[in-house]
């Protein structure tokens, strides 16, 4: 058992008299977080509290997730008692940041924006510094920067980025707070790691994601990380490798798939051997030397802007290609991750419930049928989304004696509307109203099932307002703003 | 857990007032001695069965084995039927007389996993002999009805019989134990106790057989016949020595009760019959010409109404799955009126089966193992429901939902001419397989250059390489490996010698 404190001799000086966290502010949110089983309704009011800190003249940077689905949000700094109402000027839901301004700017005006640093070195030391759980005023935690790395953001589930991996306490509240190195901001405190198998372990957005953030909306807007959507499979196999027409010296990484919708795959297939990006050379395990440091291919595409163009060297069938690829963001994706900020979107019609297939739609209606979930498990890997962009789920049946005899089928995959394909929710009002010579039917099919849905149209139409009124429900459609 | 404790201790409480009262069992009951003579002459084997069942995702292994207990009931020419459940996977079976514990080895005659039921001869004839001396047959009595008394038999710890009444409330048809086979069942409701020989317990009336303990289940207290009329349907087919099993039709039905969808149909009231929604592939359906979107109204004259019932002379109302599968033959005469776009049109044909084997997606395993090939590391299967049944239902995500959908519907496999689905299950770590060991669940495609329709076409592609390489060509992600085919040949051997101990690269059967 050691006794000496090794910290002792390294730990960075903190100045109590300084103002380095001055600009530090506790950030109170309500929210009202969306109802996906209900969607007509408004949701379930609930509340937060987070850290922000002060970049910029009335500029404070958080977590998306701290502000996500506000309806109010209110602004404590450590010396004033006094609650600032403040408003979202920016939030990337793809990153985790948001930038706030206080509706009035002149409390803080006398405050010292923070600093943003650099990449902080393995085992150099940190603080974090914010508004955590287990006391209302100002807590410091304080330990080393364990591990830089690519990792999935859990805000949206579905987006990987350079994080950086520390094992100072960071604690629900804490999220959005500086992570501070020799004065200057290393990092936005944003998660941490759940389950019991890990411990100390701490995530911070690492400042090459924060500049990327703030470079994105100097235009006023921001425009999502771009995507090559495309995946890689490294080479590691010898007979691959010489199928592949590559040589020994470890270059070159195979197109496993290429999205049909995305930016690669407008040039790349399935098969071809990407050797370059941007000049520099891609090596069989996906990793591309940057300023020296091998890191994941994908960094590239990380440090580029929607319209931005990459120039990406590979080989089809042996044969050396050079190719310029626009970037853009890959919307497909999007869906499979939470959303934020955004109202349910629904259609019902005569007790039937429409509504287009999403992550928080699965969440929300616990779906076990397994079309649905084989259709957002592969809606990727088996390119679904080409034929059906937005697959639209009968997610609940209001009872009435008109549906009674449909009640079995919801969960049930829409496939047509009285003829007409079904590939997105908005599909679904055109295709109601279509009639079908004189038919007097609406006729629904559903994926796999090999019956349709049968509803009479005066029938259905005289009991659709009825069932409006039991069921409460004040909309009987929102497509989208 | 908690309620395994439970039927522990009131087991032990059941035990405990019979220990202490026997003689007022006797007088109560008042058929205790008599029917105990009956028995003397016993009909009853108990049956010990030794099983073991192959591993569906490390097909060359077998699981550790089990043992199951059960009655077994002697018939004619010495016969023991049984449940096949009982049966199934087995490696050793025994028959043991109940009172004086003698033992015989015995086999398998004849089994039909869907009806779930099995006939067992003794292994050594010249044995049986002794054996059977004191043993009578039992006659197989048809003729039960809902209402009619019978008795669940079993036997004690030393060779009592325990005989308990059940009376049957309900005769349907119901899922046996092999996934989608439905025949006719009786329903009773009663409690049986838990004995030692839980399975396959023989069901009797006047003496008779009327059936064998299908399921019992203890909350609602519901027990499950599987009735004579089965057993005596599958007898009757083994009777000439080949098996040919019960037709199947091959047509997924709906019901008609839906007012709107029975206008939709053009359904005048009163009218019934029931909606053909798929007719699959290469069974009695097709090839009798029905089509979906039929309206099937009677079928070999009995009428069906618009659940799928017809009225049967000796149950009532009952499925009409039940005429076509439980009370007709291969080869019988099939006559379905339908109709078909407002006009009625009469289909006649014959019934046929599709036997398992020929299936694309297998249905059903039992006594063999799974097919597999294996090819420096990389691990082969043929896509079956035992394959994907051997996942928990929690583990069912990704390559696992998009294999299952597939066995769901394998029709644009069956198009591509595929006898079997190919797929790369797992990949068994090798210096050939550098790079893949992480693959798995991807549809093969080709290799070599040919197209895989079963194991056998992959086995040859296998031997045809390229340059020496093996070039295989995947339905999905990375779409396309390389193979070295000398590596692969060396891997070969290191997989049946080395650390692996396969045994066998393959099992193509």
């Amino acid at each position: 058992m050691a006794v000496s404190l090794p910290w002792a001799g390294m730990a960075q000086p903190i100045d109590l008299s300084s103002s380095v966290w001055d600009g530090v502010v506790n950030i109170d949110a309500s929210m009202q977080v969306p109802d996906y089983r209900e969607p007509w309704n408004g949701g379930r009011p609930t509340g937060g509290s987070g850290t922000g800190f002060l970049i910029g003249k009335n500029r404070f940077l958080t977590n998306a997730h701290v502000v996500s689905n506000a309806t109010k949000l209110v602004i404590r700094s450590s010396n004033d008692p006094e609650p600032h109402p403040a408003r979202i000027v920016f939030i990337a839901h793809d990153c985790d940041l948001a930038i706030l301004e206080a509706v009035d700017g002149k409390h803080f005006e006398h405050l010292k924006p923070m600093q943003l640093g650099g990449i902080p070195k393995l085992n150099t030391e940190v603080i974090a510094v914010g508004y955590p759980i287990g006391g209302d005023r100002i807590s410091v935690t304080r330990g080393v920067v364990s591990r830089i790395d690519f990792r999935q953001y859990s805000h949206s589930g579905v987006d990987s980025h350079l994080s950086i991996q520390v094992d100072a306490a960071i604690n629900p509240g804490n999220s959005g707070g500086p992570v501070i190195q020799d004065g200057k901001v290393v990092g936005v405190a944003f998660q941490g790691y759940s389950g019991n198998v890990a411990q100390n372990v701490g995530y911070m957005i690492p400042v090459p994601v924060i500049q990327r953030f703030l470079k994105d909306v100097e235009d006023g807007k921001y425009d999502h990380y771009v995507d090559l959507a495309i995946s890689d499979f490294p080479i590691e196999n010898p007979a691959q490798r010489k199928a592949l027409g590559l040589g020994e010296d470890g270059i070159g990484v195979m197109v496993g798939s290429a999205e049909p919708a995305g930016s690669g795959g407008k040039v790349l297939k399935t098969g071809d051997v990407i050797v370059a990006m941007d000049g520099s050379p891609v090596f069989n395990n996906g990793l591309i030397k940057l300023d020296d440091e091998l890191v994941n291919m994908n960094e590239v595409v990380e440090r580029k802007f929607a319209g931005d163009s990459i120039k990406i060297e590979f080989l089809r069938d042996g044969k050396k290609m050079k190719e310029t690829v626009k970037l853009a963001r890959f919307e497909p994706y999007v869906r499979l991750g939470n959303l934020y900020d955004e109202r349910p979107r629904y259609l019902v019609y005569a007790g039937l419930v429409f509504q287009p297939l999403e992550r928080n739609l699965m969440d929300a209606h616990s779906i076990q049928d397994p079309l649905v979930n084989y259709l957002f498990d592969n809606f990727l890997g088996d390119k679904l989304y080409v034929e059906k962009p937005e697959p639209v789920i009968l997610t609940q049946v209001l009872p009435d004696e008109v549906n009674t005899f449909l009640t079995p089928y919801a969960h049930g995959v829409v496939e047509e509307i009285n003829g007409v394909k079904i590939t997105r929710l908005a599909d679904v009002k055109a295709a109601l109203a279509k009639k079908i010579g004189d038919e007097p039917f609406v006729v629904v099919k559903l994926m796999e099932v090999n019956r349709p849905l049968v509803l009479r149209r005066d029938l259905a139409e005289e009991a659709h307002p009825r069932i409006m009124k039991t069921y409460n429900i004040p909309q009987d459609a929102f497509l989208g703003e | 857990m908690k309620t395994f404790l439970f039927s522990l201790s009131s087991l032990v409480l059941a035990m405990s007032l019979c220990a202490q009262g026997p003689e007022v069992a006797v007088d109560s009951g008042g058929v205790g001695t008599p029917r105990e003579a009956i028995i003397k002459s016993s009909s009853l084997l108990k049956v010990n069965v030794t099983y073991q069942s192959f591993s569906p995702h490390i097909p060359w292994q077998k699981e550790s084995p089990g043992s199951r207990r059960g009655l077994g009931v002697v018939l004619k020419g010495n016969e023991i039927l049984v449940t096949a459940q009982m049966v199934a996977d087995s490696t050793y079976i025994e028959l043991e007389q109940p009172e004086s514990g003698q033992k015989l080895t015995a086999k398998v005659k004849a089994v039909d996993y869907e009806a779930n039921v099995a006939v067992l001869v003794a292994e050594n004839a010249e044995r049986a002999k002794g054996f059977f001396a004191e043993v009578k047959p039992m006659e197989i009595d048809t003729g039960a009805r809902i209402g009619d008394g019978l008795s669940v038999w079993q036997i004690g710890p030393a060779g009592d019989l325990i005989v308990t009444p059940l009376r049957v409330s309900k005769v349907e048809t119901a899922e046996y134990f092999v996934d989608g086979s439905v025949f006719l069942v009786y329903e009773g409701n009663g409690i049986i106790r838990t004995e030692g020989n839980s399975f396959t317990l023989p069901v009797v009336k006047g003496g008779k057989l009327a059936g064998l303990l299908l399921r019992y289940d203890s909350k609602n207290q519901v027990t499950t016949v599987l009735p004579a009329p089965i057993i005596d349907h599958f007898l009757k087919d083994t009777a000439d020595g080949t098996y040919e099993g019960f037709p199947n039709l091959g047509v997924e039905f709906q019901l008609t009760l839906d007012g709107q969808f029975r206008d939709y149909l053009k359904m005048k009231e009163g009218d019934t019959g029931m909606y053909v929604s798929q007719v699959m592939k290469g069974m009695t359906g097709e090839k009798l010409g029905l089509k979906e979107g039929d309206i099937i109204t009677s079928v070999n004259g009995f009428d069906i109404d618009s659940r799928g019932n017809y009225r049967d002379p000796q149950y009532g109302t009952l499925s009409v799955s039940h005429v076509v599968r439980g009370r007709a033959f291969v080869g019988d005469a099939l006559k379905v009126t339908v109709m078909r776009e407002g006009k009625e049109v009469v289909l006649e044909g014959k019934l046929a089966r599709k036997n398992p084997a020929e299936m694309i997606v297998s249905p059903y395993r039992f006594d063999r193992g799974p097919n597999y090939l294996l090819a420096g590391g990389l691990l082969f299967q043929e896509l079956s429901k035992a394959y994907l049944e051997g996942f928990g239902r929690d583990r069912q995500t990704g390559p696992i939902l998009r294999l299952a959908r597939l066995a769901k519907s394998p029709e644009a496999f069956e198009k591509k001419g595929c006898k079997k689905i190919i797929f790369l299950s797992a990949v068994l770590p090798t210096p050939s397989a550098q790079g893949y060991e992480r693959m798995g669940g991807q549809i093969v495609e080709e290799v070599n250059g040919v197209a895989i329709t079963d194991l056998t076409t992959l086995d040859e592609a296998l031997k045809k390489p390229i340059n020496g390489v093996h070039t295989i060509r995947l339905g999905e992600f990375p779409h396309l490996i390389h193979i070295d085919a000398l590596a692969m040949e060396r891997d070969n051997m290191a997989i049946i010698t080395g650390g692996y101990r396969v045994g066998s690269l393959k099992r193509i059967e």
